[in-house]
């Protein structure tokens, strides 16, 4: 690589050189940042082009939100290697919590961002703490546990999520109430939510807690002795997570403007759906989850749509082989698989 | 007479009906290079793993620069001071060369353009610099072991314990991590190396332990406690190099 | 006084049968998870799975040949065994070293197996009686349900039955030799592969009787499986990993929990006291009742 050989020959001692040639050597936020652009701009591009078409409009929307929570997994799930399958009842805690105070106080949803943060972020912290000296699966059943415990509490708790019936908030539409009359405005929002959990991906990969959080997932023992401290540094990610997810869940409850426990907190249509999504675009990378989440969601609807209703779970089917064969095959996503591509493509030094 | 750096005192560990490590004291002083030596399943390793936290002793306890460190967690004892490497080696794979030093890097320079800087120093102390941008996974073994040895130096260690840092290496490989050791004791690095390859540890320690059965059997000068008939008659019928 | 007090102890006993009808279908099922587990060090999300097979095998050989389902099990465990050997083979087997992987595989697995049914027979819900499903028998002045105690009896014999093969035969001490150590054992000449295989065959196996053997007693639904598979991962972790003793105890701790749960409780909240218990268990003891201490920690990562 030229840049190694320019960094070498200027390198003999240390000194100003030194500085530039090591971070020379990784990536940066700066050096990100033009992707990023170009990534949210050609979805803002996409949005205008589809305005009109409220069908895929609507697809798009649901495949931004979907990317966002799967970018927001990504942090504790592909960056810390702990799979949790929980992330749902952080989801259901965002749209409760912007639900309730907009329904029952009148409260702007923008101000509830805030309060859906930090529950969903304690609530993290406090079931994770127990569960994060778990490995691999035992952690993921543990979340599953989790998940079932969180259903039964919100079909019980009926003054909160209004049981089995649903919470319903009144349309009021207007900026402060994130509720649109076009919907265009809600694909930028969820685009503008997207966008907030790819900033947070971005600098935190780029952070030590990054480095921390794939030293952990990696190899425990030497992050350790490394001087890691573990479980913090594994709060740490499960928090940021958690919380992007519960902001998700804002955004959602103001777009459905109706949410009720079984579609919050569903393991397959939320919980593992987000993972599975992350799987399939690349787990662990910053794109990976957004293009699972393209991927998948319109493929979703599609088999639904087209083999659902021919043959009743043949939807399913299809999702259940995707995740076999994923699971055997395509290990690092297709955003692996793509830079797995360009690698071998590219001339070698 | 430097200070006492490292206390060991009467440490023991039992797994069940084993004991590992039995009663064994030894102290350390500033820029000492001791090596630990012993025959297969002596308890070399388990005892590292203790000094360094991995595992809690069932006895005894271990005192660093005047603090009891016997209950610290790993990563609280490289704060500290302590850096180690491992007999597999851990490289973490999905990183690069640069970026494995930079974990330990992170400790002292939380930043991570510091954290690379420095991470780089530390590569070009184990000749690894030129490297850096490479995957880690594509090392080879005796490349991971020195990669190893610069992420341990990234904790800047008061202490550093190299688990048979030369084990499966080939005899350039070999002398490249003898220089790596003389150099770094030269510059003042207090260490402590567990070795099987006993010309190598007569070329670097002027003091040896020996450990048979968990039991501490000699500590010494080099020379004196290589020929020492109680030591000879402990490797008899393991390999002698 | 006396009058209430009696009602109050009546009821008591009847939560303590169904605790321990409830514990000995969980068991069962629990024993094959946990060999699965304990063996491989694979999780079997589809287990529940094999345990709705076996009962849409036992409703087919009822409605095709007239087989009673306690005699249609002698083809439909077997059955059920060798198709968890396939699976294994195919599936599993290829990400041994992939404990992600294996989640979402099994999962697939899940999802597939679920809807092929659900596709084949159209989602309606199906039921049978057998001979069996109208006796009841009264023991102690309680009255049992001859189908649920058969499900007790034939949790205890398979318990016992695996236990001593896993104690007495060349194979079974194979198995527990490969569970402990697979390089040792395969320096030992122990073909671990094929181990494995049987493992995983004998556990869906046992998932596949437990599922026959509720073909009386539940309406059958491709869906099914689902209930079971996650308070079986809770036996598992609470009886310990490995330990076929712990599969079984646990099974009736989880069983009774749930009866007592949903009686003095709340019906509503039963599941979610099980997983109260699932937590706290992980809290205070990970490695579960019987098993071996830090299995859980270990975790399914193979270890140099």
């Amino acid at each position: 690589m030229s840049n190694l050989d320019l960094a070498q020959s200027g390198h003999m001692h240390a000194g100003a050189s030194t500085k530039r040639r090591a971070t020379d050597d990784i990536w940066t936020v700066s050096k990100e940042l033009p992707i990023f652009i170009g990534v949210v701009a050609a979805i803002a591009l996409a949005i205008y082009l589809l305005s009109g078409q409220f069908f895929y409009l609507n697809l798009l929307t649901m495949a931004l939100l979907f990317g966002g929570l799967a970018v927001s997994w990504n942090i504790i799930g592909g960056f810390g290697g702990q799979f949790s399958i929980a992330h749902s009842v952080f989801f259901a805690i965002g749209a409760y919590t912007a639900g309730n105070l907009y329904k029952h106080f009148d409260i702007s949803p923008w101000i509830s961002i805030l309060p859906a943060m930090v529950l969903s972020a304690a609530v993290a912290a406090v079931v994770s703490w127990p569960v994060f000296r778990l490995r691999g699966p035992f952690f993921a059943i543990a979340t599953m546990a989790l998940t079932e415990v969180a259903i039964a509490f919100a079909m019980h708790w009926k003054t909160v999520t209004g049981g089995a019936s649903g919470l319903t908030i009144p349309y009021r539409a207007g900026l402060e109430n994130m509720i649109f009359t076009q919907r265009w405005a809600y694909a930028a929002l969820f685009l503008g939510y997207l966008a907030a959990t790819l900033v947070v991906s971005i600098v935190i990969l780029r952070s030590r807690l990054g480095y921390y959080l794939q030293a952990v997932r990696d190899n425990d023992k030497a992050a350790e002795a490394s001087g890691i401290p573990i479980m913090r540094t594994k709060l740490k990610g499960m928090a940021i997570s958690a919380a992007l997810t519960g902001v998700g869940g804002v955004f959602f409850m103001m777009y459905v403007r109706i949410v009720e426990p079984a579609g919050l907190l569903s393991l397959f249509d939320v919980g593992v759906k987000i993972a599975l999504i992350a799987l399939i675009g690349g787990i662990g990378t910053i794109y990976g989850p957004l293009l699972g989440a393209l991927i998948l969601v319109p493929l979703d609807y599609w088999l639904r749509a087209f083999i659902g209703s021919a043959i009743p779970g043949g939807n399913l089917i299809v999702l259940g082989i995707i995740l076999i064969l994923g699971s055997l095959y395509m290990k690092k996503g297709v955003f692996g698989a793509l830079k797995q591509g360009y690698a071998a493509w590219r001339p070698k030094r | 007479m430097s200070a006492i750096h490292l206390g060991v005192e009467g440490v023991t560990r039992r797994f069940g009906g084993l004991t590992a490590v039995n009663d064994v004291s030894f102290a350390l002083g500033e820029g000492d290079v001791l090596s630990l030596i012993g025959p297969n399943g002596a308890g070399k390793t388990t005892l590292f793993n203790i000094l360094t936290g991995q595992l809690a002793p069932s006895a005894g306890k271990v005192v660093f620069d005047g603090t009891d460190i016997t209950g610290h967690r790993p990563n609280q004892r490289a704060w500290l001071g302590l850096g180690r490497t491992f007999q597999i080696s851990q490289t973490l794979t999905s990183l690069t060369v640069l970026e494995n030093a930079m974990i330990g890097t992170f400790l002292r320079h939380p930043r991570i353009a510091d954290a690379a800087d420095w991470a780089y120093a530390a590569l070009e102390r184990v000749g690894l610099a030129s490297r850096a941008r490479e995957e880690a996974s594509h090392l080879t073994l005796g490349e991971r072991r020195r990669l190893e040895v610069a992420r341990a130096l990234g904790l800047e260690p008061r202490l550093l314990l190299l688990d048979e840092v030369m084990a499966g290496l080939n005899q350039t490989e070999v002398t490249r991590i003898v220089d790596l050791v003389l150099a770094l004791n030269a510059d003042g690095q207090t260490i402590i190396v567990i070795e099987h390859n006993l010309k190598v540890v007569r070329i670097f320690s002027k003091r040896v332990l020996v450990l048979d059965r968990g039991k501490m059997i000699a500590d010494g000068g080099a020379d004196s406690v290589l020929q020492d008939p109680v030591v000879v008659e402990a490797y008899v019928g393991k390999k002698k190099q | 006084m006396g009058f209430h007090t009696d009602i109050a102890m009546d009821q008591f006993f009847n939560v303590v049968a169904l605790g321990l009808l409830l514990g000995g279908t969980y068991a069962l099922v629990s024993v094959g998870l946990n060999l699965i587990f304990g063996v491989i060090r694979i999780v079997n999300f589809s287990q529940g799975e094999f345990l709705m097979l076996g009962m849409y095998g036992a409703y087919l050989g009822y409605t095709t040949m007239g087989l009673d389902p306690y005699a249609g099990a002698f083809i439909v465990v077997p059955a059920l065994t060798v198709l968890g050997m396939i699976i294994y083979w195919l599936v599993m087997r290829p990400l041994q070293n992939e404990p992600m992987m294996q989640v979402f595989a099994s999962f697939g697995l899940l999802l597939l197996i679920q809807n092929i049914v659900l596709a084949i027979t159209g989602g309606v819900g199906m039921s049978m009686n057998t001979p069996f499903s109208q006796i009841t028998l009264t023991i102690a002045g309680i009255q049992f349900s001859a189908t649920r105690l058969i499900i007790l009896l034939a949790s205890m014999v398979a318990a016992g039955a695996l236990g001593l093969y896993l104690a007495k035969t060349t194979f079974g001490q194979a198995i527990r030799a490969v569970a402990q150590d697979r390089k040792a054992a395969q320096l030992m000449g122990i073909n671990v592969e094929r181990t494995f295989m049987w493992s995983f065959g004998i556990g869906t196996g046992l998932a596949g009787l437990a599922g026959v053997l509720l073909t009386p007693i539940y309406t059958l639904s491709p869906q099914i499986g689902g209930n079971f598979v996650m308070a079986a991962f809770a036996v598992v972790v609470l009886g310990g990993l490995g330990s076929v003793l712990g599969a079984f105890v646990g099974g009736f701790i989880v069983g009774l929990t749930e009866a007592f749960a949903g009686y003095y409780i709340d019906p509503e909240l039963k599941h979610a006291v099980i997983f109260i218990v699932f937590i706290a268990v992980l809290l205070i003891r990970p490695s579960g009742l019987f098993g071996q201490a830090g299995a859980e920690e270990v975790g399914l990562r193979e270890q140099s």
